[in-house]
Formats: structure tokens, sequence, C-alpha cells
């Protein structure tokens, strides 16, 4: 990019123009320049500056060669001086921009660069160096629109792309990420993190035949890494061929077996399957090897909760708590395994006793106020208000935590604050496009509002989620993860 | 988990990438935003617990019946009044022996065997005493001696006898629903069975007898299917009664599965009879009544047929008030339909807008059974529905123009949710004024309790007794032991056979005689029961809304020949009137008749017949 970018700005001193120029003072330095002459050039510059300090040209030039010899320093001091003498200086804001970027002075850049595209609005280059530095401030939104505007120069960028494709993944525009990390790995074929990279997110848009597709160089190596057969497993199972991801998955776990997250993984397979006996076993053997793994006691207490046994359920909730305190996760899990026994005082004994240790723990919020509505608080009581507060307290200190937003959409309700609930589920529905609660609620919210006229395309939209999600569950209980030796019916 | 949304516990394992906040440019290096073990182990986490405390929206088929659950919300303390009403189990003295037989006793093998059937109170006599009729089941291996539906003629004692093979009635099956009505306006109730295969229609010869009509009348299916619920109705206004039918699944004994075979088929790890998920949904059936005594299928050109669902009962009812009889069918596992009726021969289906087909975070239910009535004396016909266990019954507050309020949570009746619950009914049953709820509970899963001591096989029924400020307060114990006893119930009717001015239950326990609860209303309150008789509006009056005024408030009613779970009550409407001792009537009439009776002395039954007025009743004293 960069060196597309000097490139156009030297056009104007190319050899041929240099040699036609040469008695005029600018012209031997058009000469030097266009002949890569980088240290003649700053001194052609250096002698001429003394005699015109205020032609920005001169200026420009300078900036030119210093960028030349990789001086980005110098040379953006010399842009600067150019740009004092011509703000509009086309040549010179280029280079200052070019040089800033090169330098990592993004805020300095930023600013240049607009006022370039200002005076050059279709300007490839500076478009892909603003959206690369739009992306690394963060701003997606920005950078995306940069990017799109970048056109060729884009295409032979690898890192360029990938900026672009994180942007439309923090975008959610994962289909278009995708076809941007498919460019990014026909530039770099032999690429492994490239190559798992665009798998996921062909798995993410629901295209696991394209992910094996992907993932098969890779997984026909001799030896697959245990990375690429986990995805490669992750994929088989998105395409209902659940004896293929198992099989793939105890490859990976042969080839890897102290990986804690293959082991989850299996267990996260047997819980989508109900084979959540299964799926302790597996993380048992996991926790023989990785003894101290709090996320293997978190899973199997997960799994221990389905099967109804909450003693050891909790006992494994604790245990992962005490060998990983930093995290609410353990807390939060015994928490929500007391609700399953439909203790909900103990619940939220557990929960405040946890909010004690950390106030702010955004989950931990969110939970005091879901226990408190399941226990039914009534509108007007301290309890409902602490629900109430709880929820808005999480939400701000977690903007994205949608199901703190579902128990305020609920407790907006109650209150007849219907506009407000519809908020709220806008913002869940943001998050999570699929929630169906949220659109529920959305729907009887607007109907309370007497705000008729988006129902229909909201119910449309409800029957289309339900009829996917049916449809899922349909391919994905198709299979019943049973032990060798198992009979495979009761 | 603090860095995740919590949402994702709800969303497809890959979506926590695409929701994660990436901040900083560091934050997009392809390792930290994209490590695929990374995010499937966080991810099987979050979906785990989100599971295993029902804690997501997410909809969850990891078994046959809908995973909707709701935690019971806390108890009240106890509210300190006396319950009036006393229920006593009075079947075997009243003759009631006969079991209900109905699939396997231990475990069931298919789900056939795990629904059941319902019962209703019907005067097939017109002597003015309610008489019974119970349908019946069969096993597997084929039915044990004696095994068939059963009509009871009340011997006006407190006593019943078996005269169903004097009026043609012995028949063995998979019975399932049954719906009463005057089919053919002769005067005399005809009966409606809903069956696994064919359903059938018996028309009252008026001499103690009836007639399988069912081929005569056009309503043999050109297949076997599985009718549910039923309910005659005048959708088109024609004072002739049509007749609607849910039809719960496709079942066949060849293609279906067995407990454990697939997901389906399993119950918190347990090997149980498969669905109704997994299996295809019913197409649900309504006839119009061609007033020659046959019927033609119109669900097609009506609108009905493009729904299906795992349909069970059916209420036929006016809830939007314009006039016109809608439909609302309590689904199994899919969203509950509420048909409206469009005043020209079709309907629309509006249960999801109209706030009926889901829970209030908008998942779908086990829908059972439906009690039908006005709690809140507000004048609008409102819902009751019974859930599987683990979930809360619904109760829906109709605004009278069609459209429900879920009052599960803040009229209390979520503080139960232990139970299977099946029949079903929004009755005053203290006399008090207040319309309470009862219900009958069982488990379809019997062998289940062997491994999970507290889901129970049998299980108590409950009072939920109105404290008059649309609060409910659970009763079990307290109001009698009728109610406190376990069984495996299903469907139940209401209605007053002993004509003493309260209601009492009949109910269906399976593999068991039925329950008849009578019940004994101490320190009475007021009363009046309401019978009508339609003229230009079918015989039966279905259809009717009745709209009493007294003390506490106006309290509506309607004519409908199913409600409960898969029952029919007694068809003269029961208002408990507390102090009031004079009511104002409006009767609005399937015809379009509104007619208006002021100052009608309490403690009595009174006939209205449509156009005419009060007329005598038939039977009511002892005498």
């Amino acid at each position: 990019m960069r060196t597309k970018f000097i490139g156009a700005i030297l056009l104007c001193v190319s050899p041929a123009f240099a040699q036609q120029q040469k008695e005029n003072p600018l012209d031997a330095i058009r000469a030097a320049l266009a002949n890569r002459d980088f240290d003649h050039a700053v001194e052609l510059t250096r002698a001429a500056l003394r005699m015109s300090p205020n032609n920005a040209r001169l200026w420009t030039f300078q900036g030119l060669a210093f960028a030349g010899e990789g001086d980005n320093s110098n040379a953006l001091v010399s842009f600067k001086y150019a740009l004092k003498i011509d703000p509009d200086n086309v040549g010179a804001l280029a280079g200052a921009a070019q040089s800033a970027y090169a330098t990592n002075k993004s805020a300095e850049a930023v600013p240049l660069l607009n006022r370039l595209l200002r005076l050059r609005p279709d300007e490839p280059t500076a478009h892909a160096m603003l959206a690369v530095l739009e992306y690394r401030l963060g701003n997606c939104g920005a950078a995306t629109a940069h990017f799109e505007k970048a056109g060729e120069v884009l295409r032979s960028q690898f890192d360029g792309l990938n900026a672009f494709g994180m942007c439309l993944v923090k975008l959610k525009k994962l289909d278009q990420a995708e076809s941007v990390f498919g460019q990014a790995l026909r530039l770099r074929p032999e690429d492994r993190r490239e190559r798992h990279l665009l798998a996921s997110l062909e798995i993410m848009t629901r295209k696991p035949q394209n992910a094996l597709a992907t993932l098969k160089p890779l997984v026909d190596d001799a030896d697959p890494s245990a990375d690429t057969l986990q995805l490669a497993s992750a994929a088989y199972e998105d395409l209902g061929d659940t004896p293929k991801a198992v099989e793939t998955l105890r490859q990976a776990l042969l080839r890897d077996p102290l990986n804690v997250s293959l082991y989850l993984d299996f267990a996260n397979i047997s819980f989508s399957h109900e084979s959540f006996q299964v799926g302790i076993d597996v993380i048992n053997e996991g926790l023989r090897l990785q003894p101290k793994s709090a996320d293997l006691y978190l899973a199997r207490g997960v799994l221990y909760v389905q099967l109804a046994q909450y003693d050891k359920a909790e006992a494994d909730f604790e245990k992962a708590q005490e060998l990983d305190p930093a995290q609410s996760l353990g807390a939060a899990a015994e928490g929500l395994a007391a609700v399953e026994e439909n203790d909900l005082d103990h619940a939220l004994a557990t929960v405040q006793a946890k909010l004690k240790q950390n106030p702010n723990d955004p989950m931990l919020l969110y939970l005091q106020a879901r226990v408190l509505t399941e226990k039914g608080a009534d509108s007007g009581t301290p309890e409902f208000q602490l629900a109430f507060e709880s929820a808005e307290r999480a939400i701000k200190l977690r903007p994205t935590l949608a199901a703190a937003r579902e128990v305020l959409a609920k407790l907006d309700m109650e209150t007849g604050q219907y506009k407000e609930a519809a908020d709220q589920c806008r913002k869940a529905l943001a998050s999570d496009p699929q929630d169906q609660t949220a659109l529920y609620r959305l729907i009887q919210a607007l109907r309370k509002m007497g705000d008729k006229e988006e129902i229909p395309a909201l119910l449309k939209r409800l029957a289309s989620l339900r009829e996917e999600a049916t449809k899922e569950e349909r391919e994905k209980y198709r299979y019943r993860l049973i032990e060798e030796g198992e009979p495979a019916k009761p | 988990m603090s860095e995740t949304n919590a949402k994702s516990v709800c969303a497809p394992r890959f979506l926590t990438v695409a929701t994660t906040p990436v901040k900083h440019a560091k934050d997009m290096k392809l390792s930290k935003v994209v490590p695929p073990m990374k995010y499937t182990r966080r991810a099987f986490v979050l979906y785990g617990m989100g599971a295993a405390a029902c804690w997501s929206a997410r909809r969850l088929a990891a078994q046959g019946v809908a995973t909707h659950r709701a935690k019971p919300l806390a108890r009240p303390a106890p509210s300190g009044r006396p319950f009036n009403a006393q229920f006593a189990d009075v079947a075997a003295d009243a003759g009631l022996q006969d079991p209900v037989i109905y699939g396997g006793v231990e475990s069931k093998k298919y789900i056939l065997e795990a629904t059941g059937c319902g019962c209703a109170f019907l005067d097939f006599d017109n002597d003015g005493w309610m008489d019974i009729f119970l349908l019946s089941g069969t096993r597997l291996e084929g039915s044990p001696p004696g095994t068939t539906n059963r009509l009871y003629k009340n011997n006006r004692d407190g006593t019943f006898s078996d005269v169903t093979g004097k009026a043609g009635l012995h028949r063995e099956g998979w019975a399932c629903g049954v719906c009463i009505g005057d089919y053919n306006n002769d005067g005399f109730d005809d009966i409606f069975c809903t069956y696994f295969g064919q359903n059938v229609l018996y028309r009252n010869n008026g001499d103690g007898t009836f007639t399988d009509v069912t081929k005569s009348a056009g309503l043999l299916n050109d297949q076997p299917r599985w009718g549910a619920g039923c309910s005659f109705l005048d959708y088109n206004r024609d004072g002739h009664l049509d007749l609607f039918v849910s039809n719960y699944v496709r079942f066949s004994f060849e293609h279906a599965p067995v407990p454990g075979e697939n997901i389906n088929c399993n119950w918190k790890g347990i090997p149980v009879e498969c669905g109704p998920r997994g299996l295809p949904m019913g197409r649900h059936s309504l006839y119009r009544n061609n007033s020659d005594g046959t019927f033609t299928d119109v669900s097609h050109q009506a609108g009905i047929a493009k729904s299906e669902t795992y349909g069970m009962t059916v209420v036929g009812a006016d809830f939007d008030e314009d006039g016109w009889p809608d439909i609302y069918v309590a689904s199994d596992s899919t969203p509950s339909l509420l048909f409206m009726n469009n005043h020209d021969g079709t309907f629309r289906e509006e249960g999801v807008v109209r706030g009926v087909a889901l829970s209030d975070d908008g998942m779908e239910q086990a829908g059972m059974g439906v009690g039908v009535g006005d709690y809140d004396l507000d004048g609008h016909l409102d819902l009751f529905k019974t859930h599987f266990a683990d979930d809360a019954n619904g109760l829906y507050r109709n605004d009278g123009k069609g459209y429900f309020d879920d009052m599960t949570r803040s009229s209390r009746v979520g503080v139960e949710t232990r139970y299977v619950c099946w029949g079903a009914g929004i009755t005053d049953l203290d006399n008090d004024g207040y319309p309470d709820l009862f219900m009958v509970t069982g488990n379809v899963y019997p062998e289940v309790e062997r491994k999970l001591p507290h889901y129970a096989n049998k299980t108590p029924r409950a009072v939920f007794r109105n404290l008059g400020n649309r609060t409910f307060e659970e009763l079990v114990e307290v109001a009698g032991p009728g109610v406190a006893a376990p069984h495996c119930s299903r469907g139940c009717a209401f209605g007053d056979f002993d004509n003493d001015g309260d209601v009492d239950i009949l109910i269906v326990n399976l593999n068991e005689p039925p329950s008849l609860l009578r019940n004994d209303v101490s320190e009475k309150g007021n009363w009046i029961k309401v019978r009508l008789e339609g003229v230009k509006s079918n015989r039966t009056a279905i259809g009717a809304r009745i709209l009493v005024h007294y003390g506490a408030g106006t309290q509506a009613q309607a004519v409908v020949s199913q409600s409960s779970f898969y029952s029919c009550n007694d068809p003269r409407l029961h208002f408990g009137l507390g102090a009031s001792t004079a009511v104002d009537i409006d009767v609005y009439w399937p015809s379009g008749l509104h007619e208006v009776f002021k100052r009608i002395s309490a403690n009595q039954l009174v006939t209205l017949r449509e156009g005419v007025g009060r007329v005598k009743n038939r039977g009511w004293s002892k005498a």
C-alpha cells in the first residue's frame, strides 16, 4: 500500500519528465527523485530551500526524498512545512499522511487523510490507509466504509484484507467477511491460521460443507493438528454428521490429550445429544490428566445438573471456583444449579454472597435481577426495585448483556412502561437477532402501545425463527452418543 | 464469563465471536479474536448453563415435550381465610367403580397410552339431573374385560346406574375427547367422541338410546387419525351446530419410535415414550353442519387446515365479543391457536399477537387443558391453560377485544410448577362470588418416579381460591380429601350432580375408577344457575355469552361444548354470588339477539328460552 501511494505521488517526477526539465533547479531535484537518488535529492532540496524557504513544492520534494530514504520522521517534518505554506498541497498531504501512517502516528495521519480525501474523494490508497487507521482505533464502521472504497488497492494487501474481514465480523456482516477472508487466503494459501479463520467463519455462516473444503488441505496432511481436527469436528457436527464429528474429535484428543478444550467440545456434543453421562465420562478422563482445570469441573457440573444430580453439580461448581476464583462463572453456575433445583432462595443467597465479593460483576447482577424476577417480585416492592436496579446496572456495566435487557423489558412490561420495554427488546435483538423472547415481547409491547404497523412483519419473523429452530433441532438431535458396549436402545 | 455476552447462551455456538466487542486494534489479531477452541469451550459452558437453568430463550427439543420451564413463584403467607368448599370423593358410593382403562400402568411404550381422555356431565334424558359420560382407552395387549366408555344415569339420590349397554354406547378403543351438543336441534343432547382411529358421532334418539351416525353424517375418515379435542359451535350462525376437531399427532404403531430410541424419547435422561415432538403434527378439522344431519369438511376453505399443531382441548367462544364464535386450541409443545371468526365462514389465526399462543417469554408450552371464565369480574372471558411439570399454568386476562395479558405471575398462579396438569376450570367453588381455579394432575411417565421420586405418577388436585383482588391462593389439603388425594388424572368436568346449588367435579383417573368430588359448601354464599334454550340459535345455545351483574361485579360465562381437558361441563352455567340476593342478566344469543333479565332472585335455576324469556325448569327438585 505504501509503495503504491508513494508511487502515485511521484508520478509527476518520472525520469522522462526530469530529463525534459533538467535546466530548472526544481528539475534537478525531480530527476534525482525519479532516479531514486534520494540522498542527492535531499542535498539539492536543502540548497534550494536556503534560497527559497517558502517554496512549498521544495519542502514536498524534500519530504519525498526523506521518505525515499526511509526517514519518515524527517519526511513528516518536511511535509508539514510544505503544508504550512500551502495547506491544500495534495502531494504534501499525501506524503505527510503516508509518513504519519508509517510511523504509527495515527492521530496525525487520520486528519491528514481526511483532508486529502476532501480534495481527492476517490483516492483509493488514502481510503485504504484511513481504513486501516480507523480499524486500529477500533472504529470498524468507519473503517469498513473506507475499505470498500479502497477497491483494487486492497486486493493484494493481506493485512488490509485481514483488517477488513475482522471489521466485517465485528459488524456481523459474516457473509461479506467470509468473502474477504477467502481473498486473503488466496494470497497466502499456506497460512494455516488464515485457513482456520475462514473455516470458522464458514461454520458461523452455517456452511459447514465449505468449512470442510477449506480445511481439507490441513486435514489431509499426514499429521493434522489437533486444532484443525477440532474445527473439522465442529463442521461435521453442524453438518449433522455426529459420528464423524466424534471420530474427528477423538483423533484430536489422541494428538493432544492435555488439551482441555477438546474434552469440553466432546462434552458439548454429548450435551447437545442429551448423552449427559457420556459427557461426564469424557470429562472425567480429562480431569485425570488435567486435575486443576476449573473449566472441566464447571462443564461436568453443568452435565450433572441435566441429570438432576444437584449435589454433585454444586460440588463441581465450588471446585471450579476454588481453582479459579477470578472468574465468576462458577459462582453463577452454582446459583443456576439452585435455580434448576427450584430453590430460588438458595439461588439468591448464593448470588448475593458472590456479589459481596464482586459487586460490579454484570453477570452476577443480572442473575440477581433474574432470580428476583423469577421469585415473582411485585411491582412497587423493594425486591422489584432491586431487580430493576440490578438489571440496569448489569446493562450499564455491559451493554451487550442481552439477557439483562430481557429482564428489564419484562419488568418494564409489568409496570406498563411499554416504550421502554420495546427499546430494550430492540437492543437485545441487535445483540442476537434470533432472540425469540425479545421478539415476542417487542410484539406485545407494540400491541400495548397501539403501534400495530410493525407487528405483521415481526410475527412473520417470529414464525420464521421458530421454523428455523425446529428444523435445526430436528437435525441436531438425530444422534445420541453411547459408549462402546452400551446397547443402542434401552 | 465477565468477557462474554450472556445472551450467547441462547445463540449458536460460533455467534460468540461475532458479538465479542473488539475495542483495540491489537484485539484484531487472529489469535485473539478467533481462537476456535476457546470460544467453543466457552459456548458450551454458557449453553449448558442456559439449559441447566432454563435461562435462555433458546428452545431446546431435547425431550418429547416442550422444554419451557418456569420457576415457582415465592408463595405468599397464607391468607388465613376459611375456604367454605370441601370436596370428598364419593365415586365409589355413587356407583362409579369401574376403572378407566388407559395404556400401561407401570410404564408407557407409546404416547397414545399417556394422554388419556375426558368425561362429560350431560342430561341425556332431559330429566334435569346431570348424567355422566366417561371415556375409556384400551391397552396395547388388548382391552381387559368390561373396558368401554360408560354412560351413567343419575338416580337423583346421589348414585348412578350404568346404562352403557342399554344406551348402545359400548365401545372399546383409544377414546380421547368428548363434546356434547344437540347437532340436529331435536331437543336431545348428542355426543361426539374423538378417537385415535375414527371419531364417533352418537345421535341421541330421545328414548335413552343412541345411534352411531358417524358414517351417515359424513364424518368417516379416509384414514386413521388421532382426534383429540372437539367442540360443537355454530361458526356461521345458521342455527345449526358445526364441529371443530383438533388432531394431536399423526401416529401409527408401525412407525412410532419406542422409549429411548431418539432424543424425543427421553425425559431428564430417562427413556420414556416418545413425543409429541418428533412426530408429525395433526391437522385440525372444521365440519360444517349441512342442516340435514350431515357435515361437510370445510377445513381448507375456512382457513383452519393451514395451522398444524399438536392440538388438544378445543374451546369455542366469542372472545372478542363481536357476536361470532372464535376457537381456541390448546396445543402441546407448539403454539396454541386462536382462530378469530371473520364472519364470512373463514377464520384467521392470531394466537401469538393476541397473547395466548406462547409463554410470556415467547416460548412454546405443553398446552393441555383450558378453563374459560371471568376470574376478575370485568365481564370478559378469560382463559386458564394447563401445562407440563416444571412449568406454570397460564392465566390470561381478556381485555374484551380478544387480546389477552398473561397474568400468571401477578395472579400468583405461578406458585405451582410441580405437576403435569390437565383438566381445569374457572368456576366459583365456594359461592363467594369470585370464580376460583381448579386443576387435576398426573404424570405421563409412570416409570420416572422410580428414578426421580419427586416426579410422582399420581399427584394431587389443586384449588386456586380467588382472593377477590385478582390473586389466587393455592389450596390442596384444606379443600378436602378429594382434592388432596393423589391420582393420575386427565379430564375433569364441572357440574352440580346433586342439584344442591354448588359445583361438583367429575375426574378421569387413568387405570383407576373415576373420582366424583362432591362439593359441600358450608356457610353458603348465594348462587344462581342459568340454563339456556336456543330457538333461532342452536337449541343447546352453544356460543351464548351471559353477563351476570351482582354486588362483586359483572361475571361473564359462555356456553361451550368442551373445555377443561377433552371434557364437557354441566350446561347450566353456575354463578356464585356471595352476599348478593338478586342479579341482572344479559344474554347474548348466538343468533345475535341480546336479552336482559332484571332482578332475578338468587339460589335458583333459571331456564331462559331465546326470545321467550323464563320458562319452567326441567327437573331440579328432588321431589
